[in-house]
């Protein structure tokens, strides 16, 4: 005969669920004790995690449920979250919410990661590529052929002479700044520059620049204060 | 114990082998015992540019398979005594050799010769690995032009991965009057990139020609690119030389001259 009290563990988008299958038929005094006898049988096994519970196959009023959720507590030593309902509708909803939740605290991660940044010592050679999630100060030059690739933004204490790419995650904000800037290629987020073709007439700039984008332009200029305070960092 | 050179640059034609046969030979010169290995196998030219093709019996490869004893291989310069030569195979290609078979074969000649200089072939593919397998000393050859320095800064990526110890750098066919016209890169620009010591600066100069042609080393003779050449051999044994004046004309007139116009 099928057991009237059927306990099922599941992973749900809130945490631990227990998911409890009652006998529609049986009668509510014989459930009790049923779900009783089920429960110490169990209670080793369940130790004491914390979980959510949901009933399925009897409608059970809110008393009885209260009644159910003290039973178990009594007889385990499981942590009894919330009692979540089998209601499709107030499920998508809680989904839903809690989603929105998670993106929001995986965007605000992601936005600190590239306003945050790391240090690379050395100087990169041709053919020598990094490539970090987070923004990056290189200390050393980054010579023709290397590559540094950043989302966030890229400062170049020494020649900048290779390509940057800045802001690759998509962020139009990010920056890149150098002691001597002569890049053959900056991009930043979808935009690209490439360094004027008569290389002769461009001479060495002997001032730090910074880089922008800006309507869909890249603009190099010298940093003072001006260009610091239209940084925008997020 | 001796100590293990290669000579290399990425970009080919930039002298490595002119570089290898005169440094070879300038160390010789300065009582040093020194053989020098052509690791570049299939286009070998190392023995025509030191004058000794016309003496390879054994080469390389057959040293490496075991066809011949070290000894047998190496040929003795015919001018300076303590130099030898361990020749390129001509007929296989650069996968007949591995860098542990390399590293092998420096690890025996070190006992015998003070220096090993390996002239690595252009490229950073097999015969690059080989090359610079045994070698605790790599000196970068490269030419004033932008092409050659951007190989070069690419083979100095490659050697600090593989963990080089010393790395200098040695910047061949300077013309110092297109220098001082700004029409060619100066010393100063190549080492503004590459961030290396400068071990010598060898100005071009046609006698190179000549010397490759007749098969003789021009090192340590009264010509610009001898002198630089014997300075960066005496440099390798650790002598501090000062820099050669690459704007000094050899005749007594134009040492006159340049004298007369200094004051002005």
């Amino acid at each position: 005969m099928k057991s009237p009290v059927n306990i099922k563990g599941s992973k749900s988008s809130i945490g631990f669920c227990l998911v409890v299958t009652l006998d529609s038929n049986l009668e509510y005094s014989k459930l009790l004790e049923e779900i009783k006898e089920k429960f110490t049988k169990s209670s080793d096994f369940f130790g004491d995690v914390s979980a959510a519970l949901s009933f399925h196959g009897r409608n059970l009023t809110d008393e009885e449920k209260f009644e159910i959720v003290g039973i178990i507590s009594e007889c385990t030593d499981l942590n009894i979250v919330c009692v979540t309902e089998d209601d499709p509708e107030v499920e998508k909803k809680m989904t839903q919410a809690l989603s929105d939740n998670l993106n929001r605290i995986e965007a605000e991660a992601e936005a600190k990661k590239i306003n945050s940044g790391r240090f690379y010592k050395g100087t990169l050679r041709n053919g020598q590529m990094i490539d970090f999630d987070t923004s990056v100060i290189v200390l050393g030059d980054v010579n023709g052929g290397a590559q540094v690739v950043s989302k966030g933004s890229v400062v170049v204490l020494g020649n900048l002479n290779g390509q940057v790419f800045a802001g690759a995650g998509g962020n139009s904000h990010a920056f890149v700044a150098a002691l001597n800037m002569n890049p053959t290629q900056i991009r930043i987020c979808d935009t690209i520059a490439r360094s004027p073709d008569n290389k002769h007439a461009n001479k060495k700039s002997s001032q730090p620049q910074i880089a922008y984008c800006e309507n869909g332009n890249i603009y190099i200029e010298n940093i003072n204060r001006e260009s610091l305070r239209d940084i925008q960092l997020d | 114990m001796g100590e293990v050179i290669v000579v290399t640059s990425g970009k080919g034609g930039v002298g490595k082998t002119t570089t290898t046969a005169n440094i070879g030979t300038g160390l010789a010169k300065l009582g040093k015992s020194v053989v020098l290995i052509d690791t570049d196998i299939g286009l070998r030219n190392l023995d025509v540019v030191m004058g000794l093709e016309n003496r390879i019996v054994y080469n390389l490869v057959d040293v490496i398979e075991g066809n011949c004893r070290i000894n047998q291989a190496l040929i003795k310069d015919k001018r300076t005594p303590n130099l030898y030569l361990l020749p390129s195979a001509q007929t296989k290609d650069k996968n007949a050799v591995s860098p542990e078979q390399m590293k092998k074969l420096a690890e025996q000649l070190k006992d015998d010769f003070d220096y090993i200089i390996m002239d690595c072939p252009a490229g950073i593919e097999q015969g690059f690995k080989n090359a610079i397998a045994g070698a605790t000393r790599a000196l970068i050859v490269t030419t004033p032009e932008m092409s050659a320095v951007r190989d070069a800064d690419r083979i100095i990526g490659l050697l600090e991965a593989a963990e080089m110890p010393q790395t200098d750098l040695i910047v061949n066919r300077i013309r110092p009057d297109m220098v001082k016209k700004e029409e060619m890169l100066s010393s100063e620009d190549v080492v503004e990139v590459l961030h290396i010591n400068l071990i010598g600066v060898v100005p071009d100069d046609e006698n190179i020609v000549i010397s490759t042609n007749k098969g003789e080393p021009l090192v340590g003779s009264n010509t610009m690119s001898g002198r630089a050449f014997m300075n960066i051999s005496r440099r390798i044994i650790g002598e501090d030389v000062p820099w050669l004046d690459l704007f000094e004309k050899n005749g007594f007139f134009s040492k006159f001259f340049s004298k007369f116009k200094k004051k002005d």
